[in-house]
């Protein structure tokens, strides 16, 4: 199944999927806890990678409750028993919305099926929320950790105008966002609105405006994502070999 | 010995067309997958489930067309398969009505229950929509005019559990991650468990702060090894997603369904009905 994965995903999926982990996991800073939940291949990925590069001493919380685990593999689900192997301590969600709500979670991870220009995600409807045309998964603890996490990072595997509008059709989510990450480009908030911070290597931003559906405003300020280096795809193929990132892109 | 073990059918039989059910586990581990088959098989409807994350058992129940309201944080097949699909057409065709919550306020209604209050504050929900579509009231709190959001008490009827062991009163262990299965114990007015082994008394005397659930607060005991399946218990087996994929396949029409339930049938009767204490 790994294999397959590896071996059927296209050069430019797997080119998107180390680009966003290793991205992701530049944001993690040492000594910080970091917490990703249900359905986050990605972040999971980015983080056991951050562990054996620059922040050796991030503390790893997630939905099992094991803190700091040393999975035997990653696995497809995010909250699967490997993410207890080898843990130090047991730490439960319930405990972790607490840690958030005492303002001491340091960074979330979050993905949303809509990101819109003021930074806010929806995970629960596309449409209209009384009938909706997508009833989508629901935002699991988002709407509790994006506005009482110290930072939160959002995360999509699909840059195009539909998934980043002006604004979602429900707001499932709303809070410290330091970033977005996608296949295209990095955006940070400055000032209550979703700017472009860096655009990845080989995409124009005429590309990367007609691929938003918000007004991205001047890019000139907007330099070019650092591509991962040699260090950086060594770790996260030590991280994750099987690729179990690619899953979500699939 | 026989205590509180009964048959997956006989449990399965407390259940009430209508009632408000806590399914333990989360996402796609331990999960009781078991329990859900028999409740689909026996054609219960009008069901309100609550779970902060769900996956094949609200999706298994919705396209059986077993589930009128849903009180969840997620329902979806992760990374894995991507959008829950009988549960996304039963909430876009209107026959299921899918109550949005936060996992965190899943879990602020259970403590409420658990807690003896008729509701509690939580934390977050600021600049959401979830609070004014979900009918999540604030107040001022008494003492420092802080605006907070509450949750109304959410008190099913059973919560039911997937436990690892647990002995016929119905003294249960769970092993890895237990997510929010004892608080949904403390909340649900009884418990049904089932079980992967069935385990002698001092199996439980021996290390009594690993009980999770006490006897006192269980009705049932089901002897249901593998009873997870296709999702994962540890430390027995993984989740199966070759068997999750096959499930999916199958939900789309209601003969393939009961070809999945009837696929499932004989391994979900593996149990001991009659358990004594060396059958594990």
């Amino acid at each position: 199944m790994s294999t397959a994965l590896r071996e059927g995903a296209s050069e430019e999926v797997r080119a998107a999927a180390d680009r966003m982990a290793v991205f992701l996991s530049r944001f993690i800073r040492d000594g910080e806890l970091v917490f990703h939940g249900v359905a986050s291949a990605l972040p999971m990925a980015a983080m056991v990678m951050a562990r054996n590069t620059h922040a050796p001493n991030l503390t790893y919380l997630n939905i099992p409750g094991g803190v700091d685990p040393r999975p035997s593999f990653l696995p497809g689900s995010t909250v699967a028993r490997q993410l207890m192997e080898g843990a130090l301590s047991y730490f439960t969600l319930t405990e972790i919305f607490d840690l958030s709500a005492r303002g001491k979670l340091g960074l979330a991870f979050l993905g949303g099926a809509q990101i819109d220009a003021q930074g806010d995600m929806n995970l629960s409807f596309i449409g209209d929320p009384a009938a909706p045309n997508v009833r989508l998964p629901g935002g699991a603890g988002s709407a509790h950790i994006l506005p009482t996490a110290r930072r939160t990072v959002l995360w999509r595997t699909v840059h195009d105008a539909k998934s980043f509008p002006e604004r979602c059709d429900f707001v499932t989510a709303s809070g410290n966002v330091d970033a977005v990450v996608t296949p295209l480009c990095i955006f940070e908030k400055v000032d209550g609105r979703l700017r472009v911070k860096t655009i990845h290597e080989g995409v124009t931003p005429d590309a990367l405006r007609a691929a938003t559906g918000f007004d991205l405003g001047d890019l000139e300020r907007a330099s070019t994502t650092p591509e991962p280096t040699d260090a950086e795809r060594a770790a996260l193929t030590a991280a994750d070999p099987e690729g179990v990132r690619l899953r979500e892109f699939i | 010995m026989a205590g509180k073990i009964m048959s997956l059918t006989e449990a399965a039989a407390l259940v009430q067309d209508g009632d408000l059910l806590a399914l333990g586990g989360n996402a796609l581990t331990r999960i009781p997958a078991a329990f859900v088959r028999e409740l689909a098989r026996r054609r219960r409807e009008g069901l309100r489930l609550v779970k902060t994350a769900g996956a094949y058992d609200v999706d298994l129940l919705c396209a059986a067309g077993a589930v009128a309201q849903t009180q969840t944080g997620y329902v979806g097949f992760e990374n894995l398969f991507g959008l829950a699909p009988s549960y996304r057409r039963g909430v876009e065709e209107g026959s299921v009505r899918a109550v949005e919550h936060a996992c965190s306020t899943v879990i602020a209604g259970l403590r409420a229950s658990a807690y003896g209050l008729p509701s509690q504050p939580v934390a977050g929900l600021d600049g959401s929509d979830v609070a004014a579509h979900t009918g999540f009231r604030q107040v001022k709190d008494p003492y420092t005019g802080e605006s907070v959001y509450m949750v109304p008490g959410i008190r099913p009827r059973f919560a039911i559990l997937h436990v690892t062991y647990a002995d016929a009163e119905g003294n249960a262990r769970i092993e890895g991650g237990a997510f929010e299965d004892v608080l949904m114990s403390r909340a649900a007015e009884s418990v049904i468990l089932t079980a992967e082994r069935i385990e002698e008394t001092a199996f439980f005397v021996e290390k009594p702060d690993r009980t999770a659930v006490p006897a006192f607060m269980v009705q049932a005991v089901v002897h249901a090894p593998g009873g997870a399946r296709p999702g994962g218990c540890h430390p027995f087996y993984d989740i199966d997603e070759d068997a999750v994929g096959a499930y999916l396949d199958s939900a789309s029409g209601a003969e393939s369904l009961r070809a999945h339930l009837d696929s499932w049938e004989e391994r979900d009767y593996a149990g001991s009905a009659a358990v004594s204490g060396d059958v594990v």
